[in-house]
């Protein structure tokens, strides 16, 4: 009953379109958000080092090289880490589906058949703003993907890509 | 960027859309109104007052011991209120349906308003208590496709109400799906049984049920209660026999201490079978499932009775469900997911997800197809995934045996003790007999997979129904070339996880992604 032969799919022989790859402006604003994170973690690490309790202890010299060789690392893996990551991001649209992959050691692929939008928001936070990007936000009916966010979009293009799929999918309106 | 134009309205057939959009087109025959009103059943009061009553009824030594007038007082105006809001609930509440809505408005001081477009109602379902079977009501709750549980609760209505509501909802004149002219109507068929399960069935049920455990926690809490009730010095008397006997026992000879000991045993689980035999009968006892035109009804329960309709084109998945004791007899359990009343976390003691509760393997297959429109014809076959997942499982089970291995030498150090990997052997057969169970079929309409060994478990998912498909790799997997599809519907809250298929070589996983995504999106989704 179980055959061993590759099976041929219909969709699998029609052309696909490639993925788009998300706005490389992303990557800066992902960096600045990183440097703003971090500088509050490594200060408050630099504050604690000073609390009297454990100033008493006097201030080593490793200490201070502990806290600098751990925020060089830090940095040099953000770095490396954002661009990884903005390559592992991408998107393709073909009449009838969006498929978006991500991530880098578990990479993931969604498919989204577009009929099966529900509504489709813009999220723009205050950097995102700044580097004139917004997320695509999409919602399903489903349960664990109920919604998938595509981040690093223009802005206008965020737009337009929303007006697009809701033109095609949202003909099933709630 | 550049995105393609929208295309043209497409021609694509859309089976009934027009079911439920419109109000309904009137039906000479059985003349159904095009308003709908109706209200609770006056009983809602005397509910209200009970209710409100078990909250007050502690209150009330306080009133009558309270040396102050501040008790008495406090206890006149929370009695006044639950009267108050009693009544206020009855007398405001009211629903209708107007043009394809189901509208509900409640309260006096706030008004609240809420309207269910009838196509999203899901199922009503409808509960019974004994005093409820007493005078003739229910408890009816109208569920929709928010997945944040209840909709609306319509409680009580009359038994009488609650029929005209139900046949308002599921029973309005629908046009043929296969029919184009619009014209044909079809009529409301009779209840046709699918199956009813009997006493023989349940009792089966209760005996391989996973439940012995919660069924022990029943007897302790039973325990519990009898506490309260019991003297103390009774109970100290119980004890103080058993632990002299014991001691006696024990003194005299260790074999009959151990016999003792095994007794003892068998009575917690014998009696654990019987509470567990008795829940389910409690719980199933005359449960009936029956087909009516287009949805699917159960009605099961001994003291409360439940009953719901589910319209077999709501079925998001069915989960052929085996658990180990029932497999091992031959049994199944048919599970559903609805996007109705998804309540993640909750624990389900109302079998409201169960659509049968214990059948043999081979009915439940021969059910199946009648459960789900347009599964009959479908053709597939079943396809194995790649034989890397025995390598795979396998060298995890070595590992756990290794480690185990490895601490039990640092224990005792003896040869002995490296039992763990004598293990190894039996972890690759189970593998081996595991693959061989793990699969999947594609076909036109629906998607099939299934999983386990011991234990296992069979989805069916209808395409139409898919909501995402999702790819994973872990770094592993991309090392073997392999990939793990899993697909998500609305409302997966009973079906252990959704349907997931492990192990694929990637290119099959895409093409498979692909083609499920493709055939879902040409087909619109109905709730």
């Amino acid at each position: 009953m179980e055959a061993e032969s590759p099976i041929q799919f219909p969709s699998a022989t029609e052309p696909i379109p490639a993925f788009r790859p998300i706005d490389p402006r992303v990557v800066p604003m992902w960096r600045l958000v990183d440097v703003i994170g971090n500088a509050v973690i490594f200060a408050a690490l630099l504050v604690v080092l000073f609390i009297p309790k454990v100033a008493k202890f006097g201030h080593r010299p490793w200490m201070f090289a502990c806290w600098g060789s751990l925020l060089v690392a830090t940095v040099l893996f953000d770095l490396w880490w954002r661009g990884r990551d903005y390559r592992a991001w991408g998107f393709r649209l073909d009449e009838r589906v969006l498929e978006i992959r991500s991530g880098v050691l578990f990479q993931r692929m969604r498919l989204l058949p577009l009929s099966r939008l529900q509504h489709v928001d813009i999220r723009s936070g205050p950097f995102e703003r700044r580097f004139g990007l917004a997320s695509l936000v999409l919602h399903t009916a489903g349960t664990h993907a109920a919604s998938i966010a595509i981040p690093g979009l223009d802005a206008n293009e965020a737009v337009r890509l929303r007006d697009h799929l809701v033109a095609i999918g949202g003909d099933d309106a709630v | 960027m550049q995105f393609e134009e929208p295309p043209a309205l497409e021609s694509e057939p859309q089976p009934a859309l027009a079911d439920f959009v419109e109000a309904p087109p009137p039906n000479p025959q059985r003349n159904i109104p095009q308003i709908f009103e109706g209200r609770l059943h006056p009983l809602t009061i005397v509910f209200g007052l009970v209710k409100g009553a078990r909250v007050l009824l502690p209150i009330i030594p306080l009133f009558f011991f309270g040396k102050g007038r501040g008790a008495a007082v406090a206890f006149s105006v929370a009695a006044v209120a639950t009267i108050v809001s009693a009544l206020a609930r009855y007398f405001s509440f009211r629903y209708r349906i107007e043009r394809g809505e189901l509208i509900i408005e409640s309260g006096i001081i706030e008004r609240r308003h809420r309207s269910i477009p009838i196509e999203r109602v899901q199922e009503i379902r409808v509960e019974q208590g004994v005093v409820h079977r007493l005078l003739g009501v229910v408890d009816a709750t109208v569920e929709t496709g928010g997945g944040g549980g209840a909709e609306a609760t319509l409680s009580v209505l009359s038994r009488a109400e609650y029929e005209r509501l139900r046949q308002f909802v599921f029973e309005r004149p629908r046009v043929a799906a296969n029919d184009t002219t619009g014209a044909e109507v079809v009529a409301a068929p009779e209840d046709e049984i699918i199956r009813r399960l009997g006493l023989r069935d349940l009792v089966v049920a209760g005996l391989t049920s996973n439940h012995w455990l919660s069924a022990v926690a029943l007897a302790g809490a039973l325990w519990n209660f009898a506490d309260d009730i019991i003297p103390d010095t009774y109970y100290l008397r119980a004890t103080n026999y058993l632990v002299r006997n014991a001691k006696l026992l024990a003194v005299r000879d260790v074999e009959t201490a151990v016999i003792g000991a095994l007794l003892g045993l068998l009575a917690v689980l014998l009696i654990g079978m019987v509470f567990s035999v008795a829940g389910t009968v409690l719980l199933f006892h005359g449960f009936t499932l029956s087909q009516r035109g287009d949805y699917l009804r159960r009605r099961y329960g001994l003291l409360t009775r439940r009953a719901s309709n589910l319209p077999r084109r709501r079925i998001q998945v069915l989960e052929i469900e085996e658990k180990l004791v029932r497999r091992l007899f031959g049994f199944a359990t048919l599970r559903a997911d609805t996007s109705g009343g998804a309540r993640e976390g909750e624990d389900d003691n109302e079998g409201r997800d169960v659509l049968l509760p214990i059948a043999r393997r081979e009915e439940i297959d021969r059910l199946a197809p009648s459960l789900l429109p347009d599964f009959a014809g479908e053709q597939s076959e079943w396809r194995r995934v790649s034989r890397l997942a025995i390598r795979r499982g396998v060298l995890k089970g070595a590992l756990v045996c290794l480690a185990a291995a490895v601490a039990s030498v640092a224990l005792q150090r003896t040869a002995v003790a490296l039992w763990p990997l004598a293990v190894v052997p039996l972890v690759w057969w189970m593998n081996v007999k595991s693959y061989h169970h793990l699969g999947y079929a594609l076909g036109p309409r629906y998607l099939q997979t299934r999983r386990g060994w011991l234990g296992r478990s069979t989805h069916i998912v209808p395409i139409h129904k898919i909501q995402a498909v999702e790819l994973h790799q872990t770094p592993f997997d991309r090392r073997l070339g392999l990939a793990r599809l899993s697909i998500d519907t609305a409302g997966q809250a009973y079906t252990s996880g959704g349907p997931q298929i492990s192990n694929l070589p990637i290119d099959e996983a895409r093409a498979i992604a692909r083609t499920l995504a493709q055939q879902a999106a040409k087909i619109r989704y109905k709730w």
